[in-house]
């Protein structure tokens, strides 16, 4: 019998989609027999008393949930999102590079540097990769952090806004698609798919309102993993190659009938009746995987 | 074994270096030897051995040692199996939890992705409830707690070496360096009448580095670009 400390936040409880999977993970895991307890902030020094932790906090090598993570680490647990996960994931510098260096598939990316912030450097980029260049922060998660820009005083805007937390930042061509796939991986294995659709008139899955602080999602079409396409299952198991064995969510796009990779994020969410709602093993399988 | 020095402090060498805007735009293969007042996760000195580590070179320090001893409760963890003297420490944003497991005194470090130096010293309820707050980034990050039993000392380390330190904090900084690789660090380390314990690590400003300090650093370089053997085979 294992027993297994979820380590999640206040708000991981706000939204009833993600309580409802949360509810879900331990009903499964005591279904099969293992202990599954919430583990929140206050409590984290109690992690050398479980046998796994799965995190649902958002992860970052700055966050509490990497202290959490390289903990479990250090004392020989079992955890999702692992350290390396965390790091890579974590910083889409770094994870671009592992792209470039192992061929995966993706958007054509280049990196910038603080000190090169300047005209003859954006003309390169403007023309390499076209107007406008979409500029990401590599700490970006929830569509947050990403930005369009189409001309050099909106992309030094941008720019020095990020440069204050980073000082390097990616910068990719701008490639709009209806929706982008996301699939789940867990251990090298598809977990599920399903379609991230794009707003109506907006580029990213989560997209503000024009004057609002609101963001509206698009929605959510889930597919059976069996129905997949192949390369789609090809390219999505090579992208999570490079960066570790854990659960992931891909987001890939579908270019001229190819795909190419947008990111690799681990802590992927995963909303009851959305992720889960063709392949309803998740639970089982994400269980199974931390107290084997 | 040929080594590249990268440094963003002017060494008083005549040894080759590389600037880290100039080596993050090459494809240098060699082992790598990243010399940077500060390590810090997302900053150049960071982005130095991530490029290293991506070309596949052998690199010091590594990213996963950057981050590790920069989160107070890792850096803790690691070095006290490396066996360096370390105190209770307690994780949390409770400050319940801190007074029933610690007591008074208490010393806090942050770890929050905002606050990278300094640290807070709490004799009293009201004084825990108020370092609690701005650490905690009024209770959105956790803070790591460990007793105050010594003074505390902030010791500059150059390659696991320290000036004019006793035998206990000279085998800390060395133990550290073995452990973590970090080229110049400073530590905080309390000390009573006869024992010394490890209790955090940040990064130094360049101000704080003296005409004698460069002298260690660029002798220690010059050493390790002419044996590698830092780099362990």
């Amino acid at each position: 019998m294992s027993k297994i400390a979820c380590f999640v936040e206040k708000y991981n409880f706000t939204d009833p989609r993600e309580e409802g999977a949360l509810q879900k993970f331990k009903l499964t895991a005591e279904k099969q027999g293992s202990e599954f307890h919430f583990l929140f902030r206050e409590d984290i020094s109690d992690v050398a008393k479980y046998d796994a932790v799965f995190i649902r906090a958002t992860t970052d090598p700055l966050n509490t949930a990497y202290v959490v993570s390289k903990t479990a680490w250090e004392l020989g647990l079992k955890v999702i999102d692992d350290p390396e996960s965390i790091t890579i994931c974590g910083n889409k510098i770094h994870q671009y590079a592992l792209f470039e260096k192992y061929t995966v598939p993706s958007i054509p990316t280049m990196f910038l540097n603080k000190d090169e912030l300047h005209h003859k450097k954006i003309s390169d980029i403007f023309d390499a990769l076209g107007k406008p260049v979409v500029i990401k922060a590599p700490y970006t998660s929830f569509s947050r952090y990403v930005e369009k820009a189409a001309c050099e005083t909106n992309f030094r805007d941008v720019a020095k806004r990020f440069f204050k937390k980073s000082d390097v930042l990616a910068i990719q061509k701008f490639t709009p698609t209806a929706f982008d796939w996301r699939v789940g991986v867990l251990n090298n294995d598809i977990l599920y798919v399903c379609k991230y659709m794009i707003p109506k008139g907006k580029w990213k899955h989560g997209a503000k309102l024009r004057g609002k602080p609101t963001v509206i999602w698009g929605r959510t079409v889930s597919m059976k993993r069996q129905k997949m396409p192949v390369r789609l299952r090809e390219v999505a198991l090579k992208a999570c190659s490079v960066v570790g064995k854990g659960l992931y969510g891909v987001d890939i796009k579908e270019v001229d009938g190819k795909y190419v990779v947008v990111e690799v994020n681990d802590n992927p969410s995963i909303y009851a009746g959305y992720e889960d709602s063709m392949d309803h093993d998740i639970y089982q399988r994400i269980i199974s995987y931390l107290s084997d | 074994m040929t080594v590249l020095v990268v440094s963003n402090i002017d060494l008083t060498t005549n040894l080759q270096v590389m600037k880290p805007a100039t080596f993050l735009e090459s494809t240098i293969k060699e082992a790598t030897l990243n010399i940077n007042n500060e390590y810090r996760y997302l900053k150049t000195g960071y982005y130095v051995s991530m490029h290293a580590e991506i070309l596949g070179n052998r690199v010091i320090p590594s990213c996963e040692n950057i981050i590790d001893s920069s989160r107070t409760p890792i850096l803790l963890l690691r070095t006290a199996k490396a066996g360096v003297p370390t105190l209770p420490v307690v994780v949390t944003d409770s400050v319940k939890k801190i007074i029933s497991e610690l007591g008074f005194p208490v010393m806090l470090f942050a770890v929050n992705p905002f606050i990278y130096d300094g640290y807070k010293v709490a004799h009293n309820k009201s004084a825990l409830y108020r370092a609690m707050k701005s650490l905690s980034m009024n209770y959105k990050f956790a803070v790591c707690a460990q007793p105050l039993r010594g003074e505390i000392f902030a010791v500059k380390t150059y390659f696991g070496k320290v000036l004019g330190q006793d035998l206990n904090t000279r085998k800390i900084a060395e133990k550290v360096y073995k452990t973590f690789r970090i080229p110049l660090c400073k530590l905080y380390i309390q000390k009573t009448v006869d024992k010394a314990y490890l209790c955090g690590l940040q990064p130094v400003n360049k101000e704080e580095l003296s005409e004698q300090d460069l002298q260690i650093i660029s002798k220690e370089v010059l050493l390790i670009s002419e044996q590698g053997e830092a780099f362990g085979v």
